[in-house]
């Protein structure tokens, strides 16, 4: 009888994380700083983050080693369950396997902790005795509050004033884990002090709380900064994800021909798909599609430009090669808050890039109906960037019922949608708008980008 | 039993719209002048055409062009209750609905703008139900149905008992005051609509307020920016529109139709024929509209000097269509009806509404 779940025994926990940085056909192009407009170092870096953390960042080893301390944390959620959604398979009366792995099992409710943790435990480490960071609808915040509590470590949230006053259960979870918030605009900050002078209304932008987080922690002795995706440890930490589904599937003795996962700054996606990519690479499973789902309001790998930009609306992060719609672009209020970013992981962007991976864009309002099919028959509630992932999987579903074919699909079930339910319900009074980026209106505006002479 | 149902059409209503005049209300001649056509017998024809073959149904109707005219030869059975002499006026549309109540009508249809309306109102007030079918060109009042087709669907329905009633206001502008740019909107009062639910115009609204102007601005910035493509623009009327040109330091005429090109004012306040004359030589021609009020129309409401000939012209994908997300929101769909059935069916279909800058929502344009 086919399995429901597949669990691995803690003991099979992966003691390594997998860095694709050592298998890319091309290396990455360098980063440069936002200052200089040279190529960024590491001592301009560590302001921001813990050595051990940039050293992971720029690291061409394929293997680095997941400290115990941070192996027994995982052990709180970890091995996550591999499900196979029988339910979803007969609703869609496909011959197409349909696998999921649930993140939404972790304390915060989603993947963020399997990075949240590794960076509290590095700051730790080297004596860190604050970390600053920005949420939107606060995923990332309460993750990264609950992995510093774990380590004794002072978090400070600076959460988007709109959603910090109309979505207080994050917030409360955050508070719960006993890291400070802020509003952002705050007055803790120039930038926000500036910003709250002007108006003192203002309901905020991601933007600006990512300028308070960083000169929050810049300004500040044995402060340093954290970000929830993008960057290349992050996606590398999050490869938990699929080095164990990976033994899950050893154990069905199936492999999937397609992995999927939606992307917002990329981590979630790189966790599930990196360890097969890793097979593809080598040459050993050249047939693999590896889908990318994102937003067709923020089509950043389906309709951007590769190319340098700044990771940040204000410019003071670091400029990276990545697919982007420009860094001034502000998405539109989609109620998967965690896709709405202009650029993607440069991991992500450069093997979309080379085509080895595939991208795909939904609307908001076909979104949710995939989701709506997935709790209706797998009882899971997932978050709305989640079910972009579904959606594809759906897609991707009936073309096998079309071809007859049973092909094994794999996808990140990233996270629960418990917090949602206030977009569910717009959902559910025809009230979702399906937003789209005007590409081609667009393209002659992507003008604003910084100039960069690749060396 | 038989059902008496008064009908009256107002010859005249709609003409100016597509030279440009903004109402036809005192420019009957000035109209006629510059080559205006006609609409609203060809609308009612297509109400009549609606119905169908319905029974037990007697039409009362004026004379001529008001009424008997386009029921002749439709198989329907009406009866000339009034003779209108000379030029039609407001005086016969009072003395027919005078017939009409002597008759005890169950239900007045009328064909015309918010002045036909206006007119109508002030003889039956609530005492009658009425319906409107669209053919003026100011139509802010909520009596009218969305188009003739659909006044003929709320009349059967109300023959056969399955509509329901609603108090419809009826709006009007100053005309004059139309011409010269100033929205000057008047409440005469409500007259009692039947409907079924969707097929009935709402109010239309202007909206105002700090959030939408800004969300005009970021439309407006990114309009500056993809309009200096070297195209010839033709732009709009109303609010939305007359902000990119505002961006653009040009001034723009709010309720006309203006052309524009690389930030340049080509035109001002153009009618059908002048659009015509100026985009003949011109390589790339592109529209950028707002839909009018609550309603949604994009074309057919407002906006009547871009004629179908015009639209057919330059293309469906040449049009550009900006919106505010406040106006969007009361807005479900998008509606054309631009009297070409054919194009209505090219125009209908899923489409991308500029909302703010460099972001678009996807909204579906119906042909009524």
């Amino acid at each position: 009888m086919e399995k429901t779940k597949i669990f691995l025994d803690e003991n099979y926990m992966p003691k390594r994380w997998y860095n694709i940085q050592a298998d890319l056909p091309k290396p990455l192009p360098p980063v440069y700083s936002p200052r200089t407009l040279k190529r960024a170092t590491l001592e301009e870096l560590s302001v921001l983050f813990p050595m051990e953390i940039l050293k992971q960042e720029v690291s061409q080893e394929r293997w680095i080693d997941i400290p115990q301390e941070i192996r027994d944390i995982y052990a709180v959620w970890r091995p996550s369950p591999l499900y196979r959604a029988i339910r979803l398979e007969k609703a869609l009366k496909t011959p197409a396997k349909i696998y999921f792995k649930w993140e939404g099992v972790s304390p915060a409710g989603s993947h963020k902790p399997n990075t949240a943790v590794p960076q509290a435990y590095y700051n730790m480490k080297e004596g860190t005795q604050t970390i600053t960071t920005e949420t939107g609808a606060g995923q990332w915040g309460s993750a990264l509050s609950y992995a510093t509590s774990l380590f004794d470590i002072t978090c400070r949230v600076y959460m988007v004033r709109v959603s910090y006053e109309q979505k207080p259960y994050r917030r409360n979870l955050i508070h719960l884990w006993g890291a400070e918030v802020f509003p952002s605009p705050s007055n803790k900050t120039n930038a926000g002090r500036s910003i709250l002078k002007e108006n003192p209304e203002h309901p905020g932008s991601l933007g600006i709380a990512i300028s308070e987080a960083v000169e929050d922690a810049a300004t500040h002795e044995d402060t340093k900064y954290s970000l929830g995706s993008v960057l290349n440890h992050v996606c590398m930490h999050q490869t938990v994800i699929g080095l164990e589904s990976k033994e899950q599937f050893k154990m069905e003795e199936r492999y999937p021909d397609i992995v999927i996962g939606c992307v917002g700054g990329g981590s979630n996606f790189a966790g599930i798909s990196f360890p097969f990519l890793h097979d593809k690479l080598k040459g050993d499973k050249k047939d693999l599609r590896v889908i990318a789902v994102e937003p067709q309001s923020c089509p950043t790998l389906t309709k951007g430009l590769y190319a340098f930009d700044y990771g940040d609306s204000t410019k003071l992060g670091p400029i990276a090669k990545m697919f982007t719609l420009g860094h001034d672009f502000i998405p539109p209020g989609i109620h998967a808050g965690g896709l709405r970013y202009h650029g993607a992981s440069p991991i992500v962007s450069a093997l979309k890039d080379q085509n080895i991976i595939e991208a795909q864009a939904y609307y908001q309002t076909e979104v949710f109906e995939a989701a709506m099919l997935f709790a209706q028959t797998e009882g899971h509630v997932p978050a709305p960037e989640t079910a972009h992932a579904i959606k594809s999987v759906v897609e991707e579903a009936k073309k096998c019922k079309q071809t007859g074919e049973e092909k094994v699909i794999l996808f990140n079930a990233s996270g629960h949608g418990h917090f949602d339910l206030k977009s569910y319900e717009l959902y559910l009074h025809g009230k979702l708008t399906d937003f789209e980026y005007p590409t081609e209106l667009v393209k002659q505006s992507l003008k604003k980008l910084p100039k960069i002479t690749e060396d | 039993m038989m059902k008496t149902i008064g009908l009256l059409i107002n010859p005249i209503s709609g003409m100016g719209g597509s030279v440009g005049l903004k109402g036809t209300d005192d420019l009957y001649e000035k109209a006629l002048a510059l080559g205006a056509e006609k609409v609203s017998s060809k609308r009612a024809e297509i109400f009549l055409e609606s119905l169908g073959n319905i029974k037990d149904t007697l039409f009362l109707v004026p004379s001529g062009e008001m009424g008997e005219d386009p029921i002749k030869n439709k198989g329907l059975q009406y009866e000339v209750v009034y003779s209108v002499n000379g030029l039609t006026s407001k005086i016969d549309t009072l003395k027919t609905i005078e017939e009409f109540k002597k008759r005890k009508v169950e239900i007045i249809i009328f064909c015309g703008g918010d002045g036909t309306a206006r007119d109508i109102y002030e003889a039956v007030a609530t005492e009658i139900p009425v319906i409107g079918i669209p053919a003026g060109v100011k139509m802010f009042s909520s009596v009218f149905a969305i188009n003739p087709k659909a006044a003929a669907d709320i009349l059967k329905a109300f023959l056969d008992g399955s509509s329901k009633y609603k108090d419809s206001d009826v709006l009007d502008i100053d005309e004059e005051s139309y011409r010269a740019d100033k929205f000057k909107m008047k409440l005469y009062g409500y007259l009692k609509t039947p409907y079924i639910p969707h097929l009935i115009q709402d109010a239309k609204s202007l909206f105002e307020g700090h959030d939408e102007e800004m969300a005009k601005e970021g439309i407006a910035v990114f309009a500056s920016e993809f309009m200096s493509d070297g195209s010839l623009y033709i732009v709009g009327a109303g609010s939305t529109t007359a902000k990119i040109a505002e961006v653009m330091g040009i001034k723009k005429t709010i309720l006309g139709v203006d052309l524009i090109k690389d930030e340049k004012l080509i035109a001002s306040d153009v009618n059908e024929k002048n659009i015509l004359n100026l985009i003949k030589n011109e390589k790339s021609v592109k529209i950028i509209v707002s839909p009018i009020g609550a309603q949604g129309f994009v074309f057919g409401r407002g906006n009547q000097q871009i004629s179908s000939q015009i639209l057919r012209k330059i293309g469906k994908d040449n049009i550009i269509i900006i919106a505010t997300p406040q106006k969007l929101e009361n807005t479900p769909f998008l509606l054309v009806d631009t009297g070409d059935a054919e194009l209505d069916d090219m125009l209908s279909g899923k489409t991308l509404v500029i909302c703010s800058y460099r972001m678009a929502q996807r909204k579906e344009i119906r042909k009524d």
